[in-house]
């Protein structure tokens, strides 16, 4: 019987004290709702309907909507064309401070603004980046151009690179071959990345580079094979800002290291000038998601949590790898220097930059 | 002897290699296409697949929407899904797109998809004369065939198809475009210079915007919008959609006026067990179609609908309601698709937005498609073959299943239908790319697509010009600049030029034996507008290209080349359609059309109010105001039944909002 007691009372002694503890764990999330609760978030993509950004947002969002507290929900307005420029706009007209709309970005919207495009009005300025996700891009050639390892490249001759437009991505390699004066045609108005590679391919051209995530799919093969050969990545950059190899090919040297190669000196130059202004748009910041910057410090809190978890989120991590890049998702603060370095250029480099694709690429500006 | 031995024992180990991958794939594909099968014996599979296919049934049904917005539909249950099971559901929808689609195109001229554009041609007309149930019965079996075609071919394509793509570099492309563009020549009708001035239109159409081969836009006015091009969707929704709805209007009435023998479903499949000849070469031309990038699926359309015109001993009957007119775009357009699979998962290119869609799916599940596909995901391959074949059976099943009830249609009055129809039209061309633009593009396209039908002008060469103005201008820069002029001696150019050559000789050699080519809307439609109209509108096309060349004085060379490569010849093929109309006798419009361009244009203006409307009060309560008016004074309703039908069109409307996640304009004046 004093048996039975006793148990009794561990019993109730034991519920008393679970209850206080579940009660400490309560008490917290009473005394502030998260902001998210029941809310639902618009995402603006400026793209349309499967393009890279809408396929990266649209695959980690299913993630954001369990980690960020309250567990708001994602719908997405894909508003694609005129160079994304309508869609960042409509997020400029139609965000408020609540934090209930937030905005993809792209190169495609970074481009304009460092070109000084009329069209693109808007100041990323105003803005708070999120979430960051760097690309890498790779250089590959094939062996008939007489190149076996990335120093031959100096005396290439004839090599024929294929690309979209020279005011988008494919500026960046137009801006390496320049740089290191190589003997170079570009054949623009390929239709997408995919198209130009497989020119590549058919030996149409012999100088070709891919994002990180599409080389290791499409071009490793080709390697194996013996019908391409890697050179050199465009770098990624470290948080003080400095260009260093790409984690996702570490292996392979970047372009600053190949002109040391080449040349024997630190590369310098106009051209050195424009690399360092437009490689970390195009790649080592190239996914950002945005607010507004005066939404308050709660929402900002919500996805930087969100993203601290996902770091160390197995499921996240193993899942989303491939869209991701192999690159890691970064919180929007721990870039947040380097985001606003990428997008500010000295108006003599834009000058410099409009001057030589009109020139060489007969590229008209208004 | 030891020498012979020798050679041997090096030999066999040599042979070998090359010998056991291709008999082991083979085995593989064999043992993977099993595997693939057995999951559709799960209930769940079998159930996800015929839930694609009832989305993407109903969304083809609606005009203006497409892939695109059955993916949003699905997408928030496919990431819940394994791999198998969401490309089950993904490519269950997007089989079937192309097979509904055909319903509107048929029943009321108004293509539900740009690829469907080349079926109104001969369908419509068929439908007009009361055999509605004919036409859309050989075009579903067409449709089914051909898309199992496309999954035989796709299957057994895998092992070769890598090799086979790259055998086509940008000189042969270039000669595939000109060779499509060639087939508008075929669709000209009776008078060829109406036809080429057709033609022009379209490239110079096409032409808007960025220039692919130089960082030029074209004809853009300062516009952003203008800077993509004007969207596909517009055009053909306008030239076509639009311009059929208001001459349907204006004409009154039903649009089977009679209903005429030999029109039943059973007509239909045997004239496609007829013209079993035309399915076949009809799917194969869409599976290439589909396979060569930057083709497309409505490029692959009225491909096959113009070499069934070409190769055809009797012309004159095609736009007036030819069942091989039905049959050829039909067994094509869902072929492409299969075909697109190549490029998608093969080399990780998509050749539509279709196919774009399927590739993000894959990454999503962590599959990156490129070559490797083959080797590593070979039974996801076969999930997405089966799937592609099955779909189709299913959805002609529904398709087929629906019709007869949807065909009773074209015996009501046709001015009950248009309010419900317009409004689809109106919200399907606004989300391609949610711009006001969209709808003024349509509806001034709209404007000219009825002026060209009024006036005996051909439509489809316009169209054919303008979807193939990028890609041809693409590959022409691409074979200059990457091969200079040795592109022109490459044996596969050659071997298409002769190809060309010979399609046109047997044109001329037909048309000197005297069998005139009927060609689209030849002598078919009662000419309305006098011959003031018709000089005017010459005089119109004219200044239009005269001021186009005059602003492509300003592009650089390579930009410049296409927009004078259309108004040159514009502008003589114009002038000379000016003499021929001031001198010749002139078309004498039939009795009674005066007071029929007049309510055509009343019916014009009230799209435009519709417009106005939808700009300053929003969608939704636009929608309210010109169902319920447009039914009281245009239709004669009462007031009970104009409020039933305005809160049916509603209702659907929400309906559709809530499962795809379409975007509603808000009024400039209301803001909602």
């Amino acid at each position: 019987m004093k048996n039975v007691c006793s148990e009794i009372g561990k019993l109730i002694h034991r519920g008393i004290a679970s209850l206080c503890l579940s009660l400490a764990f309560v008490t917290p999330t009473y005394a502030a709702a998260p902001y998210y609760e029941g809310k639902t978030i618009e995402v603006i993509i400026p793209f349309p309907v499967a393009g890279g950004s809408d396929i990266w947002i649209r695959t980690i969002a299913p993630y954001l909507e369990k980690q960020i507290p309250g567990n708001p929900k994602f719908t997405f307005r894909n508003i694609g064309g005129g160079r994304g420029i309508p869609g960042v706009n409509e997020f400029t007209a139609k965000a408020k401070s609540d934090g209930l709309m937030v905005l993809v970005t792209s190169a495609t919207n970074y481009f304009p603004v460092l070109l000084g495009d009329k069209a693109a009005k808007y100041d990323f300025k105003q803005w708070n980046p999120l979430l960051v996700n760097p690309v890498g891009g790779v250089m590959y050639a094939a062996p008939v151009a007489g190149v076996r390892r990335v120093e031959d490249l100096a005396k290439a001759k004839d090599l024929i690179y294929g690309g979209i437009s020279a005011i988008g991505l494919d500026l960046i390699p137009l801006i390496t071959f320049e740089l290191l004066e190589l003997d170079t045609k570009a054949v623009l108005g390929f239709k997408g990345r995919g198209e130009a590679r497989i020119a590549f391919e058919r030996g149409e051209t012999n100088l070709d580079y891919q994002t990180t995530p599409a080389y290791s799919a499409t071009v490793l093969p080709l390697i194996k094979e013996g019908k391409a050969i890697p050179l050199m990545s465009f770098g990624q950059l470290d948080e003080k800002g400095n260009i260093v190899r790409d984690q996702a090919v570490s292996d392979l040297p970047t372009v600053p290291e190949v002109y040391e190669k080449i040349k024997g000196k630190k590369p310098e130059g106009r051209f050195w000038e424009t690399y360092k202004v437009f490689m970390p748009s195009a790649f080592a910041v190239q996914k950002i998601l945005w607010v507004k910057g005066d939404a308050p410090p709660e929402v900002l809190q919500a996805f930087y949590s969100a993203a601290d978890r996902l770091s160390k989120d197995k499921d996240f991590l193993t899942k989303t790898d491939k869209v991701l890049g192999g690159y890691p998702l970064l919180r929007g603060d721990r870039l947040e220097k380097t985001i606003q370095q990428a997008f500010q250029i000295d108006p003599e480099t834009q000058r410099f930059v409009r001057e030589w694709v009109s020139k060489k690429y007969r590229v008209k500006f208004d | 002897m030891e020498q012979w031995s020798n050679g041997f024992k090096t030999n066999t180990p040599k042979l070998q290699p090359s010998n056991t991958p291709v008999r082991t794939l083979i085995t593989r594909m064999w043992e993977a296409a099993l595997t693939a099968l057995e999951k559709f014996a799960n209930p769940l599979h079998l159930a996800m697949l015929t839930a694609g296919v009832l989305a993407g049934t109903v969304i083809g049904i609606l005009p203006g929407l497409g892939g695109i917005a059955c993916v949003a539909l699905l997408l928030p249950f496919i990431y819940t899904l394994d791999v198998h099971t969401a490309m089950i559901l993904l490519v269950g929808s997007l089989a079937v797109v192309h097979t509904s689609d055909t319903i509107t195109s048929v029943l009321i001229g108004t293509p539900g998809s740009a690829a469907a554009a080349a079926t109104v041609l001969d369908g419509h007309p068929l439908a007009r004369r009361g055999q509605a149930g004919r036409a859309l019965s050989a075009a579903f079996l067409s449709s089914l065939i051909g898309g199992l075609i496309g999954a035989v071919f796709l299957s057994l394509s895998l092992p070769i198809a890598r090799p086979l793509v790259l055998a086509f570099g940008s000189p042969e492309l270039l000669m595939l475009c000109v060779l499509g563009l060639s087939f508008a020549g075929f669709l000209t009708g009776g008078e060829p210079l109406k036809g080429g001035l057709a033609a022009c239109l379209g490239l110079l159409l096409g032409s808007v915007g960025a220039a692919p081969s130089e960082a030029v836009y074209r004809y853009t006015f300062d516009q952003l919008y203008l800077a993509d091009g004007i969207p596909l969707v517009g055009v053909a929704l306008g030239v076509f959609g639009i311009a059929e709805i208001i001459d349907l209007l204006a004409k009154g009435g039903k649009i089977a006026e009679r209903v005429s023998l030999g029109g039943g479903w059973l007509q239909g499949a045997r004239d496609v067990m007829r013209h079993w000849g035309i399915v076949v070469r009809g799917s194969l031309i869409g599976v290439w179609a589909g396979i060569l990038p930057g083709i497309g699926a409505t490029a692959g359309s009225w491909m096959s609908y113009g070499h069934v015109v070409a190769a055809a001993r009797d012309r004159e009957s095609f736009g007036k309601g030819d069942i091989r007119g039905v049959i050829a775009p039909e067994s094509a357009n869902n072929s492409v698709e299969a075909g697109d699979f190549i490029p998608t998962l093969l080399f990780g290119v998509p050749g539509g937005a279709p196919a774009a869609i399927l590739l993000g799916a894959l990454l999503f599940y962590g599959i990156q498609p490129g070559p490797r596909m083959v080797q590593e995901n070979l039974d996801l391959i076969f999930t997405i073959i089966w799937s592609f074949a099955l779909a189709n059976t299913i959805g002609a099943a529904v398709c087929l299943f629906l019709s007869p009830a949807l065909a009773q249609l074209t015996r009501v009055p046709f001015v009950r239908l248009a309010p419900a129809i317009i409004v689809t039209i109106f919200f399907g061309a606004f989300q391609s790319s949610q711009h006001f633009g969209d709808l003024y593009a349509m509806l001034a396209l709209g404007l000219l697509g009825w002026l060209m039908k009024q006036l005996g002008w051909p439509r489809a060469p316009l169209l054919v010009g303008f979807v193939l103005t990028k890609p041809t201008e693409q590959y022409l820069w691409l074979s200059v600049s990457r091969y200079d002029l040795e592109w022109l001696l490459r044996p596969g150019v050659i071997l298409l030029s002769l190809l060309l050559l010979i399609s046109i000789a047997w044109i001329f050699f037909a048309r000197r034996k005297g069998k005139g080519i009927g060609g689209e809307e030849a002598g078919t439609e009662t000419v309305t507008l006098g011959r003031a109209s018709s000089v005017f509108f010459t005089l119109f096309v004219l200044a239009v290209s005269l001021a186009a060349l005059y602003e492509a004085r300003s592009f650089p060379f390579l930009g410049a080349i296409f927009p004078i490569a259309a108004t040159v010849p514009a502008i003589l093929m114009g002038a000379g359609q000016l003499v021929f109309e001031l001198v010749g006798p002139g078309a004498k419009p039939t009795p009674g059309s005066g007071r029929q361009v007049k309510i055509a244009f009343g019916y014009f203006v009230s799209l435009l109010l519709f417009f106005v409307l939808v700009w300053a009060l929003g969608f939704g309560l636009a929608v309210v105001l010109f169902v319920f008016t447009f039914l009281c004074a245009r239709a004669g309703a009462g007031w009970r039944y104009a409020a039933l039908y305005t809160a049916c069109v509603v209702g659907l409307a929400q309906v559709l909002d809530r499962a795809l996640g379409l975007y509603w304009p808000p009024g400039a004046l209301t803001g909602w």
